[in-house]
Formats: C-alpha cells, sequence, structure tokens
C-alpha cells in the first residue's frame, strides 16, 4: 500500500471559504429564535463588523496578490484568483442571509416588540416629517459638506468605510443633462435618530433617510432627480498580512506601482439605486459587477449594535453575568502571599479579571517590588493596567513594557498611550522587528526576605479589562522558580539579549514552538502504535497551519482519538478515510467569544495539558512571538480538562464540521440540553458563594488567648 | 537580610555578560538573571589594535543598560571585568576611563593567569560536586580562543597549571591558511596539538594518574549543558558518542542538533576535539563540563571576599600548594622554605598594627618565602636576580601579573641590595603603593632569613611581642645562636628603616 501523503491539499478546506463558514455560524446566532431578540441583534451586526474585516485584510490580501501575478497556491491547492473566484459567491450568499434575517425575521419581532426602525422616510408621518427635517436643519446641515461633480470639479474622493449619498441633479434652469452628486453621512452624529413618541411603539430613523430627504436643501439650484446610500470599502492596508509569506512581500515590492494603492474593493448600494447613479459610480470606481453588493435595507448593519444599546429592552437581552471573584484569591487579599501557598488558575470572564489588574496595582505599591515587566497587545481605552505601570515608574520600580504596535487597527491607540507611559519614567519596546509579539505575560520581581522571588501571570488572552468581560481565557498566576526564570528570559530576549541556554517550561514562538506541538502530537502517535492509549483534545480560535494538520492526521491514522474545539477557520477536513476517521472537530459560538488556547495530551498515563496564546496558525508559529506553559499543578490540570470535556458535551451552542465541510449543530441524541458557557457561569457564582461561606465562618470563630507553656 | 545581591560583568572579545547573583547562607549562590548581547570586540583589537567608535558607543550603551539592570536589582556589589579584547587594544586605559564616565562601571582588565582563576572559581562554585570531585585525580582544562590552560588537582589542592598556545580561534586560524579540507581538519588538528600535548607528558604529567576531566569553555560546554544539565558526569564512552555526533553531518545539521549557530560549530568542534584528546592523554575516565562561565568566576570571587556563602574552596592553599610544586621544581629547601615561612608569618602577624598590611599581602609573604631560593637552581651567585626571574617567567595561577611582580621582588631583594622607588629602571611600572608593600615585606623576610641563616633551622618556638618601638623575638633553643645574632643585626636596619622598629633577639634558656 502506498503511503499517504498528509499533506495532499485534497486533505484541506481553503481558509477564506472556513472563515466564511464562521461567519455564518454567527449568523445562525441571529437566526435562533431560542435567544433574546436583542442579542440576535448584536450577533448580526457582528456578522457584519466580522464581514468588513475580512474584506479588508484577506479580500486586500489576495487582490494584491493577484495584481502581483502571485499565483501559489494555497493549502488547499488554489490560486488567488481561484479563491476569489469561489468567494464571491459565497460572500454574496453571505450578505443576502444577513439582509433576509434583517428584514424577514429581526424587523418584524422588533416591531411586535415595540421597536420600529423606519425603513425609509416616505414612511414618516406628517408630524415626523416636520420633526426630522427640523433635527436636519438644526444639527446635521451645519456638518455637511456636499461635493458635485462637473468639468471643472473632478470626482471626489469617498473614503473608505464611510457612508455616502449619491444624487443625480440637474440644474433647475438647465436643461435635462444629469450631474452627479454626493454628501458623506457625518461619523460624529448619531447614526439612529429616535422620533418622538408617546407611549407603545418606539421609533427609530437612520440619520442617512434623514439626509436623503432634505437633499435638495444642499444642491439649491438644482432638482434632486434621486439619491441613494452607498459605502465603498477601498484595498488602503499600509501593511501587509502577515499571514503571507515573506516571498509575497518581496514580490510586492517588486511589483509596487503595479499595486493600485487605495483600490476599491467593494461597494455597497441600496438595491433599488438608479441604473444611471449605479454606472456613474462603477466607472468612476473602476469596479467589477462581481464587487458590487446590492443591499436590500440599510447599508452597514454595525449599527446594529447602537440599537442594542438603546435602554429600556433589558428584557430582550440576556440576563448579564457579573464575573465572579476568586475563591483563592479574595479581594483585599495580599495577592503575593496567596500566590505563596500555590498556583492559581483564572477562567474569565466566569471569574473576574480583577486579579490581574490587582497584581500590577499592588505590585506598583510594594516596596519590595523591584520590577515589573509586561507585554502589552492591546488595551481597553482607559486602562488601570496602564494606569497602575505608570504608577509603579513613579514609584521608581523599573518598568518594562513591550508595546505592540503592529497590533490590527490598535496602532494609533497604542501610540499614544505608549507615551504616556514613556513619559512616565517605563521603558518602553516598540515591539520587534519582523515578528509580532502576541504573548501576554506579566512578570514582578520581588526582594523578599530569602531573596529575589519572581510571580508571573501569564495568559491566553490581551490585558485588556474591557474585553475579558467577553472572552473566554485561561490565566495562571504562579511564583514557581521555574517558570520565574523562563519569564526573565523572555523578557530579556524581547530586550534584545540572546536567548538562554536552557528553557525550563515555557514553549517559545518563533523558536520552537511549533516544533514541541509536532512532537506533543507525535508521541500520541507512538502511544497509538504501540497500543497504548491516546488522545489529543485542543482547543483554539484557528487552525490551518499544513504541518501541524499534517501530523494530526498521521496520528489519526495511527488511531489517536483527536477532539478539537476550533471556533473559527478549520483547514482540517474530518472523516476522510485513512486519514482523519477519528478526528471530530466543534465549533462553539456564544454569547461569549471563545478564545482561550487549551492543549491536552493524554501521554500514556501521565497527562500533560498546556495553555497559550498561540493558535495553530503559520503566522503564530512562525512569526509572533508566542508562549505555551504547561499546568503542572493536579487539581489545575482537573479544571482545565474539566473545562475541555464540558465544551465537548455543549450541544446547544456547538456545531459540529462535517464530513461534506458543512457545520451542523451538535445533535442531542436524547441527552438533555448542556449549555457549556452557562454551566461555566453557574460553577463560577458557586464556587465564590461556597468561598464566602467559608470565609464567613472563619471570621465568626473567636479565638481565646490561652496560657502557653514554653 | 542576610541575602546579598551581585552583578558579574564579563566584558568579553566577542559577547558582553551580565549575571546577577543571590548570596545566602541558606541557599548558597543563585543566579537569578542573565543577560547576553554580541558584540564583537575582538576584531577590532586584534585586527586594528584598537577598538573603534561604534563598537565603544555601542559597548557603553549595553553597559548603560547593564547599569539601570543593576539598579532595578538593588544589587549590594557589582564588578565588571575585561579580557583579552580589551587587554590587548592599545587604548585600553582610554576605554576604562570612557566606560566609567559615562555608565559608571570600572572594567578591571584580567591577565591570562587572573582569567584563568576566575574560570577555576567558577567550576568551583558549582560547590557540592566540584568538592567531591577534585579529592579525586582531577585535571581542568580551561579552553580559550589563544590558548588552553590544564591545571591538575591532587587530594582537594591545584598543584600544577601549565599554559599551552592552542587555543581554539588559533587552532581554527591555522587551519583556514593551510585551506584544510574539513576532512583533513581532523588529523591536522591532532598532529599539531599532540607535539605540545606529547611535551606536556613528559614534563608535567609524568606518570600521574587523572580520573576526570573538568572542561571550561564557551564552546563545547554550552552543548552538553543543553544536552545533559550542568551536574551531568559523562563517561569516556558517552563523550566519544556525543563528539562523533558532532562530527557526522553538515554544519548545519550539526548547528540543528547542537542549537548553536552555524558559524560557531567549527569552533565547537575543534574544543570538542582536544577534549577528547586531553582526555585520552590523561586516561579521564569521566568527563564534567559544568558550563561554568567567566561571571560564575567572578562573583564566586566576590562572595569570598565578602564572606557571602561558608564552606568555600580554600584557594590560597592552591596558590601555596603551586608555589611549592615551583621550588621542588628548581630544588629548593622544603625544610628551609617552611622555616622561613614560619618565622616571616610570625613577625608579621606580630606587627598587624605597624605595618596596615592584610591577608592577601600576607600570602605574598608566604610565597616569596617558598620561592625565595628558587634562583640557586641557575648559580649560587646573583641568587636574587635569578629568583626574580624565575617567578616573574612562571604562571602562578590565582595571583595578577602585579601580584607576582610584588612576591617576585620581595624575593629579589632578600638577596639583592633594594632598590628605591625612585632609582627604579627598566619596564616595571609599580605604583608607589605596590613598592611600600614591597619595601615592608622585603623588611620582614630580610629579618627572617637572618634568623635563620645557619640554614639549621635552629630557631623553635620563636615568639613575637611588640613592646612601644620594640618587637622582641624571644626563641626557646639550647643551641648557641651567636651565628644568627650576628646576622640579625646585619639585617635589622632596613626592618628599623621601614618600621622605625628596633627589633631584639632573646633566648630563653630552659636550664
Amino acid at each position: 500500500m502506498a503511503e499517504t501523503d498528509f499533506s495532499d491539499p485534497k486533505y484541506y478546506t481553503n481558509r477564506e471559504l472556513s472563515w466564511i463558514l464562521f461567519d455564518h455560524r454567527v449568523l445562525n446566532e441571529a437566526r435562533d429564535k431560542s435567544i433574546p431578540l436583542f442579542e440576535r441583534l448584536k450577533f448580526l451586526s457582528i456578522t457584519a463588523s466580522n464581514l468588513d474585516e475580512f474584506f479588508m485584510i484577506r479580500v486586500a490580501s489576495l487582490q494584491d496578490m493577484v495584481n502581483a501575478k502571485y499565483d501559489k497556491t494555497d493549502i488547499a491547492g488554489l490560486t488567488p484568483t481561484q479563491q476569489l473566484k469561489l468567494l464571491d459567491p459565497a460572500i454574496h450568499q453571505l450578505v443576502e442571509l444577513q439582509y433576509s434575517t434583517y428584514n424577514r425575521s429581526l424587523l418584524p419581532q422588533l416591531r411586535q416588540n415595540g421597536l420600529q426602525i423606519i425603513r425609509q422616510h416616505e414612511e414618516l408621518t406628517a408630524e415626523e416629517a416636520a420633526y426630522v427635517d427640523r433635527y436636519f436643519e438644526e444639527n446635521v446641515y451645519p456638518v455637511l459638506t456636499p461635493m458635485a461633480v462637473d468639468s471643472s470639479r473632478p470626482f471626489p474622493l469617498i473614503r473608505n468605510k464611510t457612508l455616502n449619498i449619491a444624487a443625480l441633479v440637474r440644474k433647475k434652469n438647465g436643461k435635462d443633462e444629469l450631474e452627479f452628486a454626493t454628501v458623506q453621512v457625518p461619523g460624529v452624529l448619531s447614526r439612529i435618530v429616535p422620533l418622538p413618541s408617546e407611549g407603545g411603539v418606539r421609533k427609530l430613523i437612520l440619520l442617512e433617510e434623514i439626509i436623503e430627504r432634505n437633499m435638495h436643501k444642499l444642491f439649491l439650484n438644482y432638482d434632486i432627480v434621486c439619491a441613494h446610500p452607498y459605502q465603498i470599502m477601498r484595498n488602503a492596508d499600509l501593511t501587509l498580512e502577515e499571514d503571507e509569506a515573506a516571498d509575497l512581500l518581496k514580490e510586492i515590492e517588486k511589483q509596487l506601482k503595479k499595486r493600485q494603492w487605495g483600490e476599491a474593493i467593494r461597494l455597497e448600494v441600496e438595491a433599488d439605486m438608479d441604473k444611471r447613479l449605479l454606472k456613474i459610480l462603477k466607472e468612476e470606481l473602476r469596479l467589477d459587477e462581481s464587487y458590487i453588493y446590492r443591499i436590500d435595507g440599510p447599508l452597514d448593519l454595525t449599527v446594529l449594535m447602537k440599537v442594542y444599546a438603546l435602554e429600556g429592552f433589558d428584557h430582550l437581552k440576556a440576563e448579564s453575568y457579573t464575573p465572579q471573584p476568586v475563591p483563592e484569591l479574595p479581594a483585599g487579599c495580599n495577592l503575593f502571599e496567596e500566590l505563596r501557598k500555590g498556583d492559581v488558575l483564572l477562567h474569565h470572564p466566569y471569574q473576574t479579571f480583577e486579579p490581574v489588574v490587582e497584581f500590577i496595582r499592588q505590585a506598583a505599591r510594594d516596596p519590595k517590588v523591584l520590577a515589573i515587566k509586561q507585554t502589552l497587545y492591546r488595551v481597553s481605552g482607559n486602562s488601570p493596567i496602564i494606569r497602575a505601570l505608570a504608577q509603579a515608574a513613579e514609584n521608581g520600580k523599573q518598568v518594562t513594557v513591550l508595546v505592540e504596535l503592529k497590533a490590527r487597527f490598535d496602532e494609533e491607540n497604542n501610540i499614544v498611550w505608549a507615551k504616556m507611559l514613556e513619559k512616565a519614567g517605563c521603558h518602553v519596546i516598540y515591539g520587534l522587528v519582523g515578528l509580532k509579539t502576541h504573548c501576554k505575560i506579566t512578570l514582578v520581581v520581588r526582594k523578599e526576605e530569602d531573596g529575589i522571588r519572581r510571580y508571573v501571570h501569564l495568559g491566553t488572552g490581551n490585558y485588556n479589562d474591557a474585553t475579558a468581560k467577553l472572552y473566554t481565557d485561561v490565566g495562571l498566576m504562579t511564583c514557581s522558580e521555574a517558570i520565574g526564570e523562563d519569564a526573565t528570559a523572555v523578557f530579556n530576549m524581547l530586550s534584545g539579549y540572546s536567548e538562554p541556554l536552557v528553557w525550563n517550561k515555557l514553549s517559545l514562538a518563533p523558536l520552537w514552538l511549533k516544533d514541541k506541538f509536532l512532537y506533543l502530537i507525535d508521541r500520541e502517535r507512538r502511544y497509538a502504535e504501540e497500543g497504548r492509549p491516546a488522545r489529543i483534545i485542543a482547543k483554539m480560535n484557528s487552525l490551518c497551519d499544513r504541518d501541524i494538520i499534517a501530523a494530526l492526521y498521521r496520528a489519526s491514522a495511527a488511531g489517536v482519538k483527536i477532539d478539537l474545539i476550533v471556533r473559527g477557520i478549520c483547514c482540517l477536513k474530518t472523516g476522510v478515510k485513512g486519514v482523519s476517521e477519528t478526528i471530530t472537530v466543534r465549533s462553539i459560538v456564544g454569547n461569549f467569544l471563545e478564545h482561550s488556547r487549551i492543549f491536552y495530551f493524554q501521554n500514556d498515563e501521565h497527562y500533560e495539558i498546556y495553555c497559550g496564546s498561540a493558535d495553530w496558525m503559520p503566522r503564530n508559529l512562525e512569526r509572533r512571538v508566542e508562549i505555551l506553559f504547561p499546568v503542572d499543578t493536579p487539581k489545575l490540570k482537573e479544571r482545565l480538562f474539566h473545562i475541555l470535556d464540558s465544551l465537548l458535551k455543549d450541544n446547544v451552542k456547538a456545531s459540529v464540521l462535517q464530513a461534506d465541510g458543512a457545520y451542523e449543530k451538535a445533535g442531542r441524541r436524547g441527552k438533555p440540553q448542556f449549555h457549556a458557557q452557562e454551566a461555566f457561569c453557574r460553577e463560577a457564582v458557586a464556587q465564590a458563594k461556597a468561598a464566602a461561606r467559608e470565609d464567613g465562618g472563619v471570621t465568626r470563630t473567636f479565638i481565646p488567648e490561652t496560657h502557653q507553656e514554653k | 537580610m542576610s541575602v546579598k545581591t551581585f552583578a558579574a560583568i564579563d566584558v568579553g572579545s566577542f559577547e558582553l555578560t551580565m549575571k546577577i547573583f543571590e548570596f545566602s547562607q541558606k541557599g548558597g549562590m543563585k543566579e537569578i538573571d542573565c543577560v547576553r548581547r554580541r558584540l564583537d570586540l575582538g576584531t577590532d583589537t586584534y585586527f586594528n589594535d584598537k577598538i573603534s567608535n561604534e563598537k565603544m558607543d555601542e559597548l557603553c550603551r549595553t553597559l548603560q543598560e547593564f547599569s539601570d539592570r543593576m539598579r532595578a536589582y538593588k544589587v549590594d556589589g557589582c564588578s565588571a571585568y575585561g579580557t583579552s579584547a580589551i587587554r590587548e587594544t592599545k587604548n585600553t586605559t582610554i576605554i576604562q576611563d570612557q566606560v566609567a564616565q559615562r555608565t559608571g562601571i570600572r572594567i578591571n582588565v584580567l591577565s591570562n593567569s587572573e582569567q584563568r582563576f576566575l574560570g577555576y572559581k567558577a567550576v568551583a562554585a558549582r560547590g557540592e560536586t566540584f568538592g567531591r570531585i577534585i579529592g579525586d585525580k582531577t585535571a581542568v582544562v580551561d579552553i580559550g580562543g589563544g590558548s588552553i590552560q590544564l591545571s591538575l588537582f591532587d587530594n582537594d589542592t591545584l598543584v600544577s597549571t601549565q599554559n599551552l598556545r592552542l587555543g581554539v580561534l588559533r587552532i581554527q586560524e591555522y587551519l583556514n591558511r593551510f585551506e584544510a579540507k574539513s576532512s583533513q581538519a581532523e588529523n591536522l588538528i591532532e598532529e599539531m596539538t599532540m607535539a605540545q600535548l606529547g611535551t606536556y607528558k613528559k614534563l608535567f604529567l609524568k606518570d600521574r594518574e587523572i580520573r576526570n576531566l573538568i572542561v571550561v569553555d564557551d564552546y563545547v560546554s554550552p552543548c552538553i549543558v543543553r544536552e545533559n544539565g550542568s551536574d551531568a558526569m559523562l563517561t569516556a564512552e558517552d563523550y566519544r558518542v556525543f563528539q562523533r555526533r558532532i562530527r557526522s553531518g553538515s554544519d548545519t545539521q550539526a548547528a540543528m542538533a547542537l542549537g548553536v549557530s552555524e558559524e560557531k560549530v567549527p569552533l565547537v568542534f575543534i574544543s570538542a576535539l582536544l577534549v577528547a584528546e586531553i582526555a585520552e592523554l590523561m586516561g579521564a575516565e569521566r568527563i564534567w563540563a559544568p558550563g561554568a562561565t567567566l561571571c560564575d568566576g567572578i562573583a564566586y570571587e566576590y562572595a569570598e571576599k565578602n564572606k557571602a556563602l561558608s564552606g568555600l574552596h580554600d584557594f590560597e592553599k592552591d596558590i601555596i600548594a603551586c608555589a611549592s610544586n615551583i621550588s621542588k621544581r628548581y630544588m629548593g629547601s622544603k625544610k628551609r622554605s617552611e622555616t622561613l615561612e614560619r618565622i616571616a608569618t610570625t613577625i608579621f602577624d606580630s606587627m598587624k598594627k605597624v605595618h596596615g598590611l592584610g591577608r592577601r599581602e600576607r600570602l605574598y609573604l608566604r610565597l616569596a618565602a617558598i620561592l625565595h631560593d628558587c634562583g640557586k637552581y641557575i648559580g649560587m651567585v646573583n641568587i636574587g636576580e635569578n629568583t626574580f626571574q624565575i617567578i616573574m617567567a612562571t604562571e602562578i595561577i590565582g595571583l595578577s601579573h602585579l601580584e607576582r611582580e610584588i612576591v617576585a621582588n620581595v624575593a629579589r631583594f632578600n638577596y639583592s641590595r633594594f632598590v628605591y622607588y625612585s632609582e627604579q629602571t627598566g619596564a616595571s611600572r609599580l605604583d608607589r603603593d605596590s613598592y611600600l608593600i614591597i619595601a615592608k615585606l622585603t623588611a620582614i623576610l630580610r629579618l627572617a632569613s637572618g634568623l635563620d641563616r645557619s640554614h639549621k633551622q635552629k630557631l623553635t618556638g620563636l615568639k613575637a611581642a611588640l613592646k612601644d618601638n620594640r618587637l622582641v623575638l624571644t626563641v626557646d633553643t639550647q643551641v648557641d645562636i651567636t651565628l644568627e645574632k650576628g646576622f640579625f643585626r646585619m639585617r635589622e636596619d632596613f626592618f628599623k628603616e621601614v618600621f622605625s622598629i628596633e627589633p631584639v633577639l632573646k633566648q630563653h634558656k630552659e636550664l
């Protein structure tokens, strides 16, 4: 029998198509009638912002490759041109489903629940019309910049991702010559405008409808023939995606002149836009038909997030969950003292992120602390962590912060507070040349009675107190000497020093994290071949590394049972005979964004569990600084296993990848309903309560003073 | 708090290293941080004689970072040592001064023997394992760029140490010059080294039996440590297996397997081969590469000076043993040396208040006493000058060049007329303070030799006591000491001149 080539492209799914399936899964949440109505709005909004990002990053990148005549095939053997060809219908289909969900399902239900979103200004009552016109004159008119196009005024630059209204206008006293005019819907004003109502149904109208209604006031000497909103997206990403190969970068540098900067890659227009108007846009923006999306409803559905935020509809939202205190680290405790008692595992957002913030805060104040070192990827706007770090520097601690400026979309934000940290006296490192620093690690060095002791926090999620309420992540807090030494070495390397001779516990990308994973996977394969128990459970956000997938196939062929929990992209195919029959893939899309990366290897009888910042993607394993850390304490290992086990049991939010490449909701097969995220919430509440009771018990005990014999 | 923190900086030829250590009675010596940065100062020094401005700036920048880090750790002390690149550059003092001005770090320059000694201390810093292993017959090979140092231990004590010009970079340079193919390399290296090693064996090793070989280097040790840990003792067979692995495959494969950069592979190869040859030559059964670095040695030295650790190896004993071996080589009289050493130290100890010298100077005095008559090997006249030349030409591990010069001068002036500071001629660049030490020690040693003029060790039970302006030396003996008394008076002038103390010899006769 010929040996199977596990890296044959036929065993792999294209990552972009797999991504579309992921957005479909999110869209399924918006379509799920068992979910509170406003949550469904939120999910629909998320699918839209996801798709925007997908266009800006992935489609733009494919477009670049096509322009550069770069035709290397992807993991599934497709050239960039072929990929774009396959994506086009898939995206159109996704968009159609978005709007049919909105129009057929969500809009009517909102109406039933007392909220009406007015689709067209023509539907306004006379009273309401008068209100919006006044609103226009008082608030909107002063900030508008109408632009007309004629022989002396060229077609203006339409800015990326802005909402605009295009119109065909005709001079009042002129002949029938039509002119093109456009006006940007101002981003400074709220896009949703509530209308006055007396009890009963609340009504909303979108800003562009108000402007459209009042177009004639902008072009006084003209008649408005027609006016329709439109939005474009440009390939304006100045930096290349890190996912792409280095040889692409070279190719593009060579072809730089050929690259059309800021070329439009998507045009969204109202479905019933006047054909003449559409033709002008199409020609001016030089767009093919496939780039045009005719939208039956409001453009840019991310506006629904604003609707979600409306007050008074709490009964239509999911019950809000408060992250619970961590029993091992009660509020007000001295974290360093508690950590000396043993390692602590944090499970966010079920448990609060507060101990992590408090860790920095206490370190900043503690006179024994000598140094604080931290990597920051994306932080929240008004971050308490940044404040604590600045405070620490002012208190004379040595504070080293690695700020990743290359974090997508966050550059500007990052620069601002990085400057602020520098001013406070922190040593700020602005990333590493050629590598994105994605690992999440904090090191606190403390000079104690018996010498230096290092406290370390390692996590799977960013140091962002806001997203920590929404993303599921795990973190380990420890003062283990071995991890402390490694953490020091990590920061030494990030500061530009040479690699240490030996690492104790941590595995680092891009050094040899990938080799470590390949080794761990292969070890299971060997055990399986020897007839010993062998199993892998791995949870991550995306899986698209060819070498890893090939290793998984090889392990599966040897009989290793492999269960993968992959939220997003998955290039691995399940159920292929002789290749992946023992592999299952499930994706959990729930109220919280699944974000933790946890890896279980049965390792005969001594199972090992690792957590880390890296997905099984080439960019994580090869072009980022990532850390994988083992969790050794038996109790904590059990907890992590419980997390994986619960997610595998989920039959409410889980979808399972089928052999045909589609995802289907996990079947119940007579089992009771099990919703893992909800179960974690309940467990966290119960644990916190139990801990509080125990605590109370202690303080109620009197301790009598007794005479002690020496 | 009984914990002390210390920073050790090694300004090497190709790399700057800083290690932060913690010392405590309980935990011993513990490395808590280590930063290394590549900086090639060597090429500048070796090919242009001077360190360039660019390198200088980079050196200062990195040392400034080191300095910030030291501050963060709130270190109790710090030492920075420069090796050959700093030692051999023409502008050493300028570099030292600039670095001190810009970073506050004073780089001390190490002589070869000091550097070797620190390397040896670095191994000693491994504590228990070191203590256990040197109890047996052990050799230490310290492989550097330019030369290697072979030291032999017996019974806890260093007995001999020799420098051979067989450094890794030097051999590499020869290979390049001969344009040797890699297939020939091994034979060529063997031929080159065996000649020298053979002589070494004839002269120094003789039929001494060696069980353990300790390896100190920056090439092969890191690889061994990476694979086996720093406490692993390899058998000769283990080592051969390891060496075979380096040999097989291309440099790229070897680099991958060893976890070193490809350019370093040939150096690892040479070092590994040297170790193998030496192990074979000595018949060593076990090989230990603890991966000790200069920084470890610097820290160990700090711990010694500050009594930050207990149970330290007695290096003074090694130095004395080394000197005794040199004396033996030149047929010095062991008995006479011992007597002289005893008398001299008795006088030294009784006069602490007057001479104000410390433990280290006492060691110089002992060494001068042990070595004082080596010159006789060459001829019975001019003993002082001959002795001086022999000591200056012999490496004594653990002594800096300056220290060796002090010892050599004390031994010299024991016989020759004392040359005053202002009368100095020749290449010596001794400073006034060192010169004063020479004068004081010479005065004591001269007086002591006077007391043992007959070389018959008559003066047993010598007691010394300082009373006002007199140093009263009482001997408890029945024999006639007229001769001694005579010489004593002849030699007391210089003593009086140096200390303004009058030595008086009394005989305590028990009847």
